[in-house]
């Protein structure tokens, strides 16, 4: 079973101070470390795990600068064959379009059974990429897929609905599959795994590389500026016996609509 | 005859919040735009849901058949892409859920519309339609704009008020093409409910946390109960799991979960940082501890200064009045 | 750690280039094993001594099974770089520089511990563990009137990061000032552009994040023209001490316990007002072990009228157990039996000590931690703490 990956590098701001820098289409990054995208990291263990089970390859591939070779060596490390990173000059100013339109023609060039994502980056929180990519390819698809199961040429998979609810699903193969955090328990690397990965060779493709021409990868969105939304600051604090408290606690809540 | 478009969504023949959400939102665009508001209802049996949908609509296209008594985005996008390439729409809304987001981005490819994601506004500015999403977990909101003149959007559930409307919108019911009716590639096979054992309190909109402060495990039910109240999941902070009184994927903070609720009430809790760490994005952050010094309130919108103990029945009490009022 | 079957001259290099040589000092004589602090805990073994052998193997990591692996990193990130392997080590092998060159590999691919690289990125982004605006790391000093740094002064008090953001901890940091001001100690707070020191990040591998941060802080303090830093945290200390030269820095660093046992002796400080209570005195291992300060904060508690100071001549001074919050352990979450802060309170306790001193930012948090969890009836205070009630 052939297995491609698309990975994502994203800057860790779950805990950091999120600032637009001074063309407000971007943020400032110099203080931000990065990492493979979260949802993308139990995609890679799927696809180990797959390969683990029915033998085949595992190639992963990145959108991005030279920077992203760095997920593209965690993964090998963890145990893909082979990696390519995706990227022209040109493809500044990406968005979901590009980029699923750029994996795909990459993917095209390759053979596969199954192609898997994250369900979401964690930075845009877009979640369309994996699924453009799956219909520019023409691919039956699904997201936040939570269990994978190989039956001969299917899958049958169940993803999460809201609500606690899962539908189970079957898909006929090759497909593309954007994986849910929490499907797996994602490997940690090893240190022989570590100094292979760093020996091995990442193919760099750009537009040409690609034979992809101008207008068919163009961004059909404008990010035209980033902002840091308003919030309320501090404590108030409600002050009299429980009852009073009680009482004006739970008017706040109606105001507020939380309940 | 272009139109705002609205995908209805229901589940199991109920139409759901978020369509009465998004057609609260498409029929105020409507009108600044001078446009129509359309329906598109997708399902099996839907005579009630076409009925209650045509008091949002200028007309629902009701498409009604076996086949779509379960969302298959295969399907969908076929049937859909169809009727939409008759209407045309400059605006085309879909529920930014499991549902919507399954089908959105190979709909908009098939239509050759631009896709936004995800949105929580949605004006008109200088006959431009500006989309208003969240980046970074919310930690940025971006304005985004289609290229071109039309395009489709996954809407945010919960953000827009829904709209009590009278209009009667034209049913107009329709076939299923017989040539989408065979040969799929994706198949549903059936629902199934995630194991109670397994709650996930990442997804609860209403977090109910203990910490220190609930001292004893005889203090539980009145948590317990209060949680059940309120409609909230129970979660805590990392000394109630060594006291084996909640389960580990209970809790919250640094080597627990991290979690955004729309409410997050902090019962007893000082706030460690490794705590905090995990609740601090939550929309709305109510802590009640007895120290007025604990580093929880420096996180926390609202705040009581006392003994969980005794405000917890009492605000059960109140909250119990106030359902039962509504 | 111990995959014998799959062994690797590549994996021997790895470390060894990542500064790991030591390995071959070796004679796996099994005195680290017995000096550990996870000896003492439970059913825990954690198995340093077999890391040099294994290191000069290359069996460490050399599994690719993924459960093994993940086992060998809860494994290899328990080890706190308290250092008594090393003080005790007959062949005085440096197991910490092992352990952090094997850390150093796997960190850089992000083959570590969550909690530990969720720590890393907040240093990196906001320099404090705490994830708190690097603009508020004075905020502690809040209606104390204290200068920030000017050339001319004696010292600059740098207050770490712990004491400046924690609610719990900044009163070791007020008590200190006052105690400075007392004295009348030519004194001024370093400036807020500074960073967390990063021992820790160094100890738990995250080697690249520490040259940065360091680095910037070895530069700001020489712009601020600080020749002597006086310092909370033994941490701060070691590394300032011991590091930080290697990066070009001048200043020298004291720690609070040095000076305030000085600032008795000349009599510019005199404790009155007893204190009665029976004091057992904690050595943190980044004080005692790894800089030799074990008198210092003894001389500073005995001039304390009425204090009683206890000793467990077993565990005390260089025999001190680890509190467990070294090289990122105040950021793991090991299960209650797995602590190492609980077995030292209650070594502690069984002293019949009424409070726990120590001169460490680190060791309160994880004491205070264990003494809750066990519900014990003990106190835990630092030095500073102590000598500002006494004065």
């Amino acid at each position: 079973m052939n297995i491609l990956v698309g990975l994502k590098r994203v800057p860790d701001t779950a805990e950091a101070a999120v600032i637009p820098d001074s063309t407000g289409k971007d943020i400032i990054k110099d203080r931000l470390t990065f990492s493979l995208n979260e949802a993308d990291n139990y995609a890679l263990e799927e696809a180990l795990l797959l390969k683990e089970k029915y033998g085949g390859t595992v190639t992963l591939l990145s959108f991005g600068p030279k920077a992203f070779e760095e997920v593209l060596r965690m993964g090998m490390a963890k145990g893909a064959d082979t990696a390519i990173r995706l990227w022209d000059e040109k493809f500044t100013n990406a968005d979901y379009f590009t980029v699923g339109k750029v994996l795909a023609t990459a993917c095209q060039t390759l053979p596969y059974d199954l192609i898997l994502t994250g369900c979401m980056a964690t930075d845009d929180g877009y979640a369309a990429v994996g699924l453009t990519m799956a219909a520019i390819l023409g691919l039956p698809h699904a997201t936040y897929v939570s269990k994978i199961e190989i039956q001969n040429s299917k899958a049958k998979i169940r993803r999460e609905l809201e609500g606690g609810l899962l539908e189970v699903k079957e898909i006929n193969l090759p497909a593309v599959l954007a994986v849910q955090t929490g499907i797996n328990t994602p490997r940690y690397s090893s240190i022989l795994g570590i100094k292979r990965a760093a020996a091995k060779p990442i193919t760099v493709l750009d537009c040409a590389g690609l034979n992809l021409a101008d207008p068919d990868f163009l961004a059909k969105t404008i990010l035209e500026k980033l902002y840091i939304p308003i919030v309320e600051s501090k404590a108030e604090f409600l002050e009299g016996a429980p009852d009073e408290v009680s009482t004006q606690l739970a008017k706040i809540f109606k105001e507020k609509g939380v309940l | 005859m272009s139109c705002i478009m609205v995908l209805a969504e229901s589940r199991q023949g109920n139409l759901r919040d978020i369509t009465f959400e998004m057609l609260a939102k498409a029929n105020e665009l409507a009108n600044q735009m001078n446009l129509k508001v359309n329906v598109l209802c997708l399902g099996k049996n839907n005579e009630s849901m076409a009925k209650n949908l045509s008091a949002y609509a200028y007309e629902v296209f009701s498409i009604d058949d076996e086949l779509l008594a379960n969302f298959n985005s295969e399907i969908y996008r076929k049937t859909i892409s169809k009727v939409a390439q008759e209407h045309k729409p400059s605006l085309f809304f879909i529920g930014h859920t499991a549902f919507g987001i399954d089908l959105a981005p190979s709909l908009a490819h098939e239509l050759n519309l631009p896709l936004i994601t995800d949105c929580i506004e949605i004006i008109r500015e200088d006959s431009k339609i500006v989309a208003t999403r969240q980046m970074y977990s919310g930690k940025l909101n971006a304005r985004v704009l289609f290229k071109e003149q039309s395009g489709m959007m996954t809407i945010r559930s919960g953000t827009f008020k829904p709209a009590e409307l009278k209009l009667s919108g034209n049913i107009v019911t329709k076939p299923i093409p017989e040539e989408f009716k065979t040969g799929h590639a994706s198949n549903f096979l059936g629902y199934e409910e995630v194991p109670t054992t397994g709650i996930d309190i990442t997804k609860a909109d209403i977090i109910v946390a203990i910490g220190r402060g609930i001292k004893e495990q005889k203090n539980m039910p009145a948590v317990e109960d209060f949680a059940k109240t309120i409609g909230g999941e129970l979660a805590c902070t990392r000394p109630v799991i060594d006291a084996g009184w909640m389960p580990k994927d209970r809790q919250v903070g640094s080597s627990g979960k991290t979690v955004k609720p729309k409410l997050y009430i902090a019962l007893g809790i000082s706030g460690a940082f490794q705590h905090i760490s995990g609740m601090k994005s939550a929309q709305t952050i109510v802590a009640v501890n007895k120290d007025q010094n604990a580093p929880i309130f420096s996180v926390a919108h609202y705040g009581i200064v006392g003994d969980l103990l005794k405000i917890v029945p009492m605000l059960k009490d109140k909250i119990k009045e106030m359902k039962a009022g509504a | 750690m111990n995959n014998l079957e799959s062994i690797s001259s590549e994996i021997r290099e790895a470390i060894i280039e990542s500064g790991g040589k030591e390995a071959f000092e070796c004679y796996e004589c099994g005195m680290c094993m017995s000096l550990c602090p996870w000896f003492q805990v439970g059913n825990v073994q954690f198995p340093c001594y077999r890391t040099p052998q294994n290191v000069r193997l290359g069996a460490v990591m050399a599994s690719e099974e993924k459960e093994e692996l993940a086992k060998e990193i809860a494994e290899l990130f328990r080890c706190v770089a308290c250092d008594n392997c090393k003080a005790f080590c007959p062949r005085h092998v440096d197991m910490g520089d092992i352990m952090r060159a094997v850390r150093r590999i796997l960190a850089e691919y992000d083959s570590l511990p969550k909690e530990l690289k969720d720590v890393a990125s907040k240093f990196y982004n906001v320099g404090n563990p705490q994830g708190d605006a690097p603009e508020k790391r004075n905020d502690w000093a809040t209606g104390l009137d204290l200068p920030i740094y000017k050339s001319g002064m004696e010292y600059g008090y740098w207050a770490c990061c712990l004491p400046a953001y924690d609610a719990r901890l900044k009163n070791i940091a007020i008590s200190t000032a006052k105690i400075l001001n007392t004295a009348k100690v030519s004194f001024g707070l370093v400036d807020t552009n500074v960073w967390c020191c990063s021992e820790t990040l160094r100890n738990f591998g995250a080697e690249k994040v520490f040259k940065e941060l360091a680095q910037r802080n070895v530069t700001a303090i020489k712009e601020a023209g600080i020749n002597k830093i006086l310092v909370t945290s033994p941490h701060c200390y070691t590394t300032f001490k011991n590091e930080y030269p290697e990066l070009g820095a001048e200043f020298k660093p004291t720690h609070t316990v040095q000076l305030f046992a000085e600032l008795i002796k000349e009599k510019r400080i005199v404790p009155q007002k007893p204190i009665k209570k029976k004091v057992f005195y904690h050595d943190p291992c980044t004080l005692g072990r790894q800089n030799g300060i074990y008198d210092e904060p003894r001389t500073v508690l005995q001039s304390i009228p009425g204090l009683k100071l206890v000793e467990n001549p077993i565990f005390s001074r260089e025999y001190s157990v680890c509190c467990g919050g070294g090289a990122g352990g105040l950021w793991q979450d090991w299960p209650k039996e797995e602590r190492i802060a609980s077995v030292r309170v209650k070594q502690v306790k069984d002293t019949g000590a009424e409070i726990l001193a120590t001169a460490c930012p680190y060791c309160i948090l994880m004491f205070d931690d264990s003494i809750k969890t066990m519900n014990l009836d003990i106190e835990v205070k630092d030095v500073s703490e102590l000598l500002v009630d006494a004065l």
